[in-house]
This record gives structure tokens, sequence and C-alpha cells, in this order.
């Protein structure tokens, strides 16, 4: 799934971060890694979302998060 | 010992607190705030340890060393640059787990770095600890420094650090990667020596050739196709946040309490339905403060006025001053000028909301709250931050659109801007809506907000209707933790504003309604005694066929709208000026003005149309020459300007056809 499709509350793990190259350069400078740990904050309808990795809160345009693979991971 | 001074650099994450630190250590006062991105130069100032001079520069924040946009080509050149003697690193402590990846590609880079652990009050107040003596062990036993820059404390140590380890040997090898990198780094130096000599920063220049570096790959070419066969600045990326997490894991005590303040608040300010009217509410509540409390204070400001002029006046009289300098002093100047002073009350307060809207947190969730909306013109909701600041001043609103990526979101950015209704254009509100509208002038005053955005909104659509593009750039922004706003950071951030104001009066309104009054004075043949056979009567009355069809068609207000290209008040001080009012801000004053124009026919729709057209005319001088040099083109500017005039008239027009039509 992607994380546009994320649950509010819910904690995932990346599985792969597929945006345009420097996006997804930058994501990872921000510590938005394959296996990295993010909580969905807050998602829009459509699917932007607000989520928390790493200690710090990030808000993620919908591009950002149709790009991003995630699976469902334990607390 | 040298007594040369030392060149510190300040580099870290936005929003780290870098220029409170600055502010902190060489008294400056440049503006802070609680978001993202809001210094976008580099500033330079200077500190004292002991004897030792310390030259300070402040840099805007980066993530990484990688270079995206403007701001971070800024921090990136100067502190790879040779001036940077020390680099301060400047680190959220309560962000430590992110902070650390810009720290570790700093150290890479082989100068002296020292790491300022600011914020260490917010992770106490989290109930978290760091470990302070396993820290520096695994960084590299640089000295780390907690500092307070808010409370101001913990500023000597540092200094006394970078005194003392400016003249130390840079530290060694901080982190191993794996053990392939680790092979090919040690083979993209050994190329990099053979073919460019010894270089103290050639791990760094390694790595960034295999990084794929578009810079350091320009600057230092190599023909190592085995090994430099693709781009590994993934797995780089990688292998330093496993690293970090080794880091967090030794050093970071009870890690998992989170910050549930501020996502209790987000859950509503930043929920999907109710955000947008959030926002709404709260830009609302700014002008209803602006108003009211602004209001409030100001009879003292006319009082002050009335009894200033009048003294004046009597002074000059006893004196036996000419009449002409008499008028130029009581009519010109204090008319001019001292009409623009009692406006300072509710820009006061205006400023004051901005401040707290900007300190407290809030600013990052309206670019994500407003995404929706803006992705529908093609730009990201980072490109609404610029146009909030625009309700201020269009200056450092274009200014502040270098945070955006793409050139072009910029341009786009910077033409819709001017639009967002500044400080300079609530005097003309406040005074057309209260003569006009009576209890509804506050309506009428937020109405012309709203339409400002509404309009930055539609132009934006139009254009991306013309030239459609993606959204290349999508919304991409760190939240902060919400706080209670800094008593210091607002007292800087209102002080600046309001002198600013003051300034504006004492120079351009000053000089514009000198101006004024000799346009208004005299023609070829000298002084006259009646103004309409003056200069600026004839001036105006050139334009009137023209803006009579939007409502406008009196010489003294094309006078005055063309005055206001020099700054917006002097829409307002030109009145005073052009229709003779002492005190255009006190009830007299009003009535006097409306009275005037409505023996002309200007009534309650010509007000509104000359407010509208205010609102949404070629900006002043001053924001015409910042958009010059942040867009460098003339012709655009240009082009930007009549653009924005055309605008104006046409809505003026279009609501004054339509509005006659409907009252009659």
């Amino acid at each position: 799934m992607t994380l546009s499709e994320g649950r509010i509350g819910a904690v995932y793990q990346v599985e792969q971060v597929m945006v345009k190259e420097s996006v997804a350069r930058r994501l990872e400078a921000l510590g938005v890694n394959e296996k990295t740990k993010i909580t969905v904050l807050n998602r829009k309808r459509r699917g932007a979302s607000i989520i928390r990795v790493r200690g710090t809160r990030l808000a993620l345009g919908k591009p950002i998060t149709d790009g991003i693979l995630v699976k469902e991971a334990a607390e | 010992m040298s007594e040369k001074i030392i060149t510190v650099g300040f580099v870290g994450n936005p929003n780290c607190g870098k220029t409170t630190l600055f502010n902190a250590l060489t008294g400056a006062t440049l503006k802070v705030a609680n978001w993202p991105g809001v210094t976008v130069e580099r500033v330079e100032g200077e500190a004292r340890y002991k004897d030792r001079r310390i030259k300070v520069i402040d840099l805007p924040g980066i993530y990484s060393l990688t270079s995206y946009s403007i701001e971070e080509k800024v921090s990136r050149r100067c502190v790879m640059g040779e001036d940077v003697d020390v680099i301060i690193n400047v680190v959220d402590a309560s962000s430590l787990e992110r902070n650390l990846y810009l720290t570790l590609q700093l150290l890479e880079l082989g100068k002296p770095v020292i790491l300022a652990l600011n914020m260490m009050d917010i992770v106490e107040e989290r109930g978290m600890e760091i470990d302070l003596h396993r820290l520096p062990e695994l960084l590299g036993n640089i000295p780390i420094v907690p500092v307070s820059a808010r409370k101001r404390t913990g500023l000597s140590v540092l200094l006394h650090a970078v005194v003392h380890h400016s003249e130390e040997e840079p530290h060694g090898q901080v982190m191993t990667y794996s053990r392939g990198l680790e092979a090919k780094i040690a083979k993209v130096r050994k190329a990099l020596r053979d073919k460019y000599g010894e270089a103290a920063d050639s791990r760094w220049l390694a790595i960034k050739e295999l990084d794929f570096d578009e810079e350091v790959r320009g600057e230092y070419p190599l023909e190592l196709p085995d090994v430099l066969d693709k781009s590994y600045e993934k797995q780089i990326i990688n292998e330093k946040y496993d690293y970090i997490e080794e880091i967090m894991d030794e050093c970071m005590v009870n890690k998992d309490r989170k910050a549930a303040l501020t996502e209790k608040a987000d859950k509503w300010l930043t929920h999907r339905i109710l955000g947008v009217p959030i926002f709404l509410v709260i830009l609302a509540a700014v002008f209803f403060l602006t108003f009211t409390v602004g209001d409030f204070l100001k009879g003292y400001f006319e009082m002050g006025l009335e009894w200033f002029s009048g003294w004046v006046s009597g002074l000059l009289e006893s004196a036996g001053a000419f009449g002409w300098l008499r008028s130029l002093i009581v009519d010109g100047i204090i008319a001019g000028v001292g009409g623009i002073l009692t406006f300072l009350p509710n820009i006061f307060i205006l400023f004051l909301a901005l401040a707290f809207l900007e300190d407290s947190g809030y600013m990052a969730r309206v670019a994500y709250v407003m995404d929706g909306i803006m992705g529908k013109v093609g730009l990201s909701g980072k490109a609404f931050l610029p146009m909030v600041l625009g309700f201020g001043c269009t200056v450092p609103a274009v200014m502040a659109t270098r945070a955006l990526e793409s050139e072009k979101d910029r341009r786009r950015t910077i033409l819709i801007t001017p639009f967002m209704s500044c400080s300079a254009r609530l005097p003309v509100y406040l005074l057309f809506s209260s003569m006009f509208f009576g209890k509804n002038a506050m309506i009428a005053a937020y109405s012309l907000y709203v339409i400002g955005v509404l309009m930055a909104i539609f132009i934006a659509l139009i254009v991306n209707k013309l030239r459609p593009k993606e959204l290349e750039n999508a919304l991409l922004i760190e939240l902060p933790e919400y706080k209670t706003p800094n008593a210091r950071t607002i007292a800087i951030y209102v002080w600046e504003k309001v002198k600013d104001y003051l300034t504006k009066a004492g120079t351009t309104i000053f000089v514009a309604s000198i101006v004024l009054w000799f346009l208004l004075n005299f023609n070829l043949g000298g002084m006259v005694a009646d103004v309409s056979e003056s200069f600026g009567a004839s001036i105006g009355r050139a334009l009137v066929p023209l803006l009579a069809p939007a409502g406008l068609g009196m010489w003294q207000i094309a006078v005055a709208l063309l005055s206001g290209l020099s700054a917006k008040e002097v829409v307002v001080s030109s009145c005073s000026v052009l229709f003779g009012i002492s005190n255009i801000n006190s009830a007299e004053g009003m009535a006097a003005l409306s009275g005037v124009l409505g023996a002309q026919g200007f009534g309650v729709l010509n007000a509104y149309c000359f407010m509208l057209f205010c609102l949404l005319y070629t900006p002043c001088v001053a924001a015409i020459g910042t958009i010059r040099r942040e867009t460098h083109s003339w012709k655009w500017t240009l082009g930007m300007a009549l653009f924005q005039i055309l605008v104006a008239w046409a809505a003026a027009t279009a609501v004054f056809q339509v509005g006659s039509l409907i009252l009659g």
C-alpha cells in the first residue's frame, strides 16, 4: 500500500520510496529511508499527510505520499 | 598567540535556533520565528570573547549538504569555502536523531566542528535525557556545548570552545562505512590525490564523488568507471542513518515519550475539513484585533497630533514666518506625516498579532492546510507562507520565496504575493471604510483582505491554465513544536516593524508630502492661490478619463493613487494634503473629507472601488525594487507592475459598473 492510504494513528514501515530522484534524496536526508518506521498523525482525504518520523513531524503533499510504499508495522 | 579574527559559521537544520543564538551572541535583532525557512540570506555579526574578536556568520537552515534550494546553496558554499575557520553546528536537541544527519556530513568536511546543543530545556520537559559523555565519544570527541539560545545560557562556554578549538587539529574520521564503501572511498581518494594533489578534505571529496554530487564532480572530474559506476548517495545516506540509530540507542534515554500537546492541537488545527475554516477564523481574529484595539489607542495619537499641529502653527505665526513656509510645514509635512503616524496603533497591533502567529509554530501548518487549494494552481502549500508574510509587508514576503525549490514556482509566487493586503494598505481601508461604511466598516475592510487572497489564487489559476505545469515540488515541510511565543522574539519583531513604519514616515512619506505640496501649490506661473490650477491638478485631470469608469474620476483621487506608488500609506497622507485636512484620522477630519468627496458625488460605491483599486494595483517602489532584485529581470518586473494596474482597473471598473446598476 502507499502512504496516501494510511490510517490516522497507525504505524507503518517504509518499503520503498518511489518519487522523483531529488525528492527521494531529500526525504532520505530527512530520515525517511527504507525500513524507517513512521506514524501517520493526520491525513486529508486525497492523501496529503502529516507523519511522525525519527522524533519530528513532516507534512507531505499527495504526490509524495503516493510514492512512498509502506507496510503495516507493529507499534 | 595570533590575534587573528576567528570566523565562525552557524550551520544547522531549519528552525533549530541559529538566528536566536546569533542574536544572543552578537546583540543583533534579526527576525526570528517558529517555522522553517525564516532566514534566507547569510548575515554577519561580531562577538567577543575576552580579547578575541569572533566573526559570526548566520546561515539559512539546511537538512543536508546536498543543495536543492537557493538557501541551501548559500549555506553550503559558505561552509565549504575557505573563509570559515570553525563550524558551529547548531542542533535542536529535541529532534536529535534527524539533526545528527547533517552533523555527520559536517564532520566529514575535515574542519573543526563544535556542536551547540540547543533546546535542552524542551528535552528535559519531555522527560528525555541525553548522555553527554557518550555522545562526543561517538562523534569524534568534538566539543559539545549545551546552550539555550532563548534563555541565553551556555553562551560563554560556547565562545570559549570556539577560541580554544580554532587552534586545535580537527577531529579524525568519525564514522566508518561498510567495507565495500570504504574500499571505494579509498580508491577515489587515491585517484584524487594522484590527479589533484593532497587535500585536507579528500575524504569528503571522495564521498561526494560517490554521491555523484554535481558541483564536486564538475570541479574534480575523475575517470574511474569501475569504482564510480553509479551514484552511491542512497547507500551513503542509509549507512549514516544506521550509525545515527546506534548513537540514539546509546545516548538517548527515555526517547519514546512524545510531545503530546502539539499532536493534540494538530488534530484540530490541521483537520482535513476544519483546517481551512480555522485558518480563516484566525485571520479574521487578527484583523478584528487590529481594528478594535488599534482604534481604541488611536484617539490619544490624534489628540497629540492636533495639539502639535496647533502649537507649531502658532509658533510659526508668532515667529513671523512666511505664509508659504507655514503652509508647507503645517499643511504639507505635519498633515501628511502626522496623519500617517496616527495609524501607528493599528499597525502595531497587526504586527503583534502576526508575530504571535509566526512564533507559535502555526505558520508551517498553514502550508499543509492550504496545500490542497494551492495544488489546484500548480503550487505547493509552501508557496502560501510568503503570501501570509505579505499581510505584513510585500518586501520580506518576496524575499521569503527563496525557500521554494524551483525558479518557476518562485516567479508565480512573486507574481501573486503583492495581492495579499500589506500593512501599508491598512490606513487606506481604515480611513475610507470608517468614513463611508459606518457600522459595517470592519466587514468592508475584511472583505478586501479576503478579495486579496482570492485574487491571488485566481491569478495563479489563470496563469496555470495558460501555461499548465505539473506540480513539480510537492509539499515537504517540517512542522515544529508549538510553543508559547517568546517575549524577546515578539518584542524584536514588532519593534523592527514599528521602526520601519516610523522610518518610512520620516523619509518616503515626508518627501512625498513635500513633493506633493509643491505640485499642489505651484504651476508654471509660480505659486497658485487655487489648488485646481496647480501642476498636480493638471496631472490628475489627465488621468481622470481613464479612472472615471472605475468610479474614480476625480483629479484628487488620481493624484492620491499616483503618489501611492511611493508607498501605499501615501495615498492617505496625500488625501490630507490634497484636501487640506490637518488631522485626517480624527472624527472631524473624516467628516471634512467625506463632505468634500460627497459634494463631488463620491459615495459608498466609489469608496469601495477606491479601496479595491488600492488593494490590487502595483505595489510600492520598495516592493518593485525587491521583485526586480529577486527575479533579476526588469522586463518581468515592469510587466508585472503593468499587469497589476490592469487587474486593479478591471476589478474596480467591474465593481463600479455592476454596483451602479444594482444601486440604480
